[in-house]
């Protein structure tokens, strides 16, 4: 095992499934579930804008409607961003990684700002595009080598193709929001502070699992 | 540890302090005296703090515990040897606790502050890259094995100069009053940290202290290996120096400009380490 | 936040930090472990202490919207 994330603690078998937890990814795991406890206790802010050409401001609430069906998505999103952190499989990390990609335009398209579902919808569109490339990666894995297995491919008896792997980021590059999708302001502006933080976490700890995951195969 | 701890909160508050002071001698105004930031975090701490009417008041504690815990962490992982890749998460990670505090409040400028450090992903890209170099060269990411390479191989920073480049940029990015320090420029009035008075501004210079400690400090092993105690300290008193200097000489780049300049040095580093690890 | 309130959550945090370092030190308490209890009582701490010398019961004011 190629201990790049540091030496792996203990490992979790399901039958031939192993979640394994190294120091790198028990960190990435447990900021996952610190956020996700965040959404659950704390109610959205109230965002406060200054009225152009007079002296007052406004506050933006959030319906109660609106925030029920972003925390269930914030919290969809951190289940399958922590699923995704510890996996040893390479489909099923695919697998988490475009849940998170659903639940992300699910916690942006809920706001109900023109703006900000115009943004969700383009970055919708990009995140399931991006599925294509991902699945396509773990589906050449499997064909070429014959296993999904991180753990076995980490070995270095079989080699991956440099295609899959380029393949595999692309898609989490399409999925994640905030490395790659970051200039769409709209949707880190929205209000809601605690699902809009779970939307660039998620994104951001994709992106640096995506990173373990190619370093190890 | 406890004792580790403790020291890297304050020299790293001290570094700042020296940082304030030579921008401020370079720039021929007095300046601060070198522990003006010790005493603003113990200033902050004495003062009235509540969480806004607003706010959404679980993050906006919460951050600032998770900003503090995630350095803590960062200063364990570095000074027991630990794997490069965690401080690299850690760091990335930094920017998820800047957004937080800008949206936490619900105030327009934390809010503008925090979008702008969301759009300037683009700087952690060069660590990832001189993380990539490293690898290539030393097949292993645990900053213990890394310190050993050096002492067979000599010093990192001889053998592949541009990874080391990278991560001073990525040095930069994090200095306050720097070209590329977007997130608390005036014109947000302190940016994402505009609304976090008090004990809460406090918990964040603590922060601040330690994120500059631990990444000058990977800096220093990782790039020069494993020196004498009291040499890492003159290190990161020079890399400061060199620092300020930068900061002080450079103009605070407009929010484009400074994510347009950070893609390209990006960019060029991506190009480096591609045509490091044909050639390898 | 009651003042007493702070300043226990100060003291739980400062007593389990100083007795994971001390365990640590005579080699009952592994170092991840001290670590960890560390990274979690040494925040706490920090805004407890902080908390204790200066938190308002009174209401809370909205945020800063310009001069």
């Amino acid at each position: 095992m190629n201990e790049i994330g540091g030496a792996p603690l203990f490992f979790l078998e399901f039958g031939d499934i192993v979640i394994y937890f190294s120091p790198f990814t028990i960190t990435l795991f447990l900021l996952a579930l610190v956020f996700s406890v965040f959404v659950l206790v704390s109610r959205p802010e109230r965002q406060i804008d200054i009225a152009f050409g007079a002296d007052a401001f406004y506050a933006k609430v959030i319906s109660l409607s609106e925030l029920k069906f972003r925390r269930f998505m914030s919290i969809a999103c951190g289940l399958a961003c922590m699923g995704a952190m510890v996996t040893g499989d390479l489909f099923d990390f695919t697998l988490f990684v475009s849940l998170v990609g659903i639940c992300n335009v699910g916690i942006v398209a809920a706001v109900k700002s023109r703006h900000v579902q115009n943004a969700a919808y383009q970055y919708g569109l990009v995140a399931l595009a991006g599925t294509v490339p991902m699945f396509a990666a773990a589906a050449m894995v499997a064909a070429t080598t014959g296993t999904l297995s991180m753990l076995e491919l980490a070995e270095g008896t079989i080699q991956v193709p440099l295609a899959a792997r380029a393949l595999l980021v692309l898609g989490v590059m399409g999925e994640g929001m905030a490395p790659f999708y970051a200039a769409k302001a709209e949707m880190f502006r929205a209000p809601g502070a605690p699902y809009v933080i779970m939307c660039s976490l998620s994104s951001l700890l994709i992106f640096l699992r995506v990173a373990e995951v190619i370093l190890v195969l | 540890m406890i004792a580790e701890l403790l020291f890297a909160t304050f020299f790293g508050l001290l570094l700042l302090g020296i940082h304030r002071k030579v921008i401020a001698r370079i720039q021929r105004r007095p300046g601060p005296p070198v522990w003006q930031e010790i005493l603003h975090m113990l200033k902050f701490s004495f003062k009235t703090t509540w969480v806004p009417n607003t706010a959404s008041a679980a993050l906006f504690v919460g951050v600032v515990l998770v900003a503090i815990g995630i350095w803590t962490a960062a200063l364990f992982v570095v000074t027991s040897g630990g794997s490069l890749l965690v401080i690299f998460a850690i760091y990335m990670l930094h920017k998820i606790v800047e957004h937080g505090f800008g949206l936490s409040s619900g105030s327009p400028y934390g809010k503008f502050g925090g979008v702008r450090s969301v759009i300037s992903a683009a700087s952690e890209i060069p660590l990832i890259v001189s993380v990539a170099a490293i690898a290539i060269f030393t097949k292993s990411l645990l900053i213990s094995d890394i310190v050993a390479y050096q002492t067979l191989h000599g010093p990192l920073l001889l053998t592949i100069p541009p990874a080391a480049v990278a991560m001073y940029v990525v040095l930069i990015s994090k200095m306050p009053f720097g070209p590329f320090s977007i997130v608390e420029s005036k014109e947000l009035v302190s940016g994402y940290k505009t609304e976090h008075f008090g004990v809460w501004r406090a918990g964040l210079e603590i922060c601040n202290g330690l994120k500059t400690y631990v990444l000058l400090l990977t800096f220093i092993l990782v790039f020069a290996g494993g020196l004498p105690f009291w040499l890492i300290l003159l290190a990161m008193l020079l890399i400061t120096l060199s620092l300020s200097f930068v900061c002080a000489l450079s103009p605070m780049l407009s929010p484009y400009d400074s994510v347009t300049i950070q893609t390209i040095i990006a960019g060029l580093m991506v190009a480096y380490v591609a045509i490091l690890g044909v050639v390898s | 936040m009651k003042k007493q309130h702070t300043l226990a959550l100060t003291l739980i945090a400062a007593g389990s930090g100083i007795a994971a370092s001390a365990l640590n030190m005579m080699h009952i308490l592994p170092d991840w472990a001290c670590a960890g209890v560390l990274v979690t009582a040494f925040p706490l701490f920090v805004l407890g202490l902080g908390l204790y010398w200066m938190a308002r019961e009174g209401e809370a004011d909205i945020p800063f919207l310009g001069y």
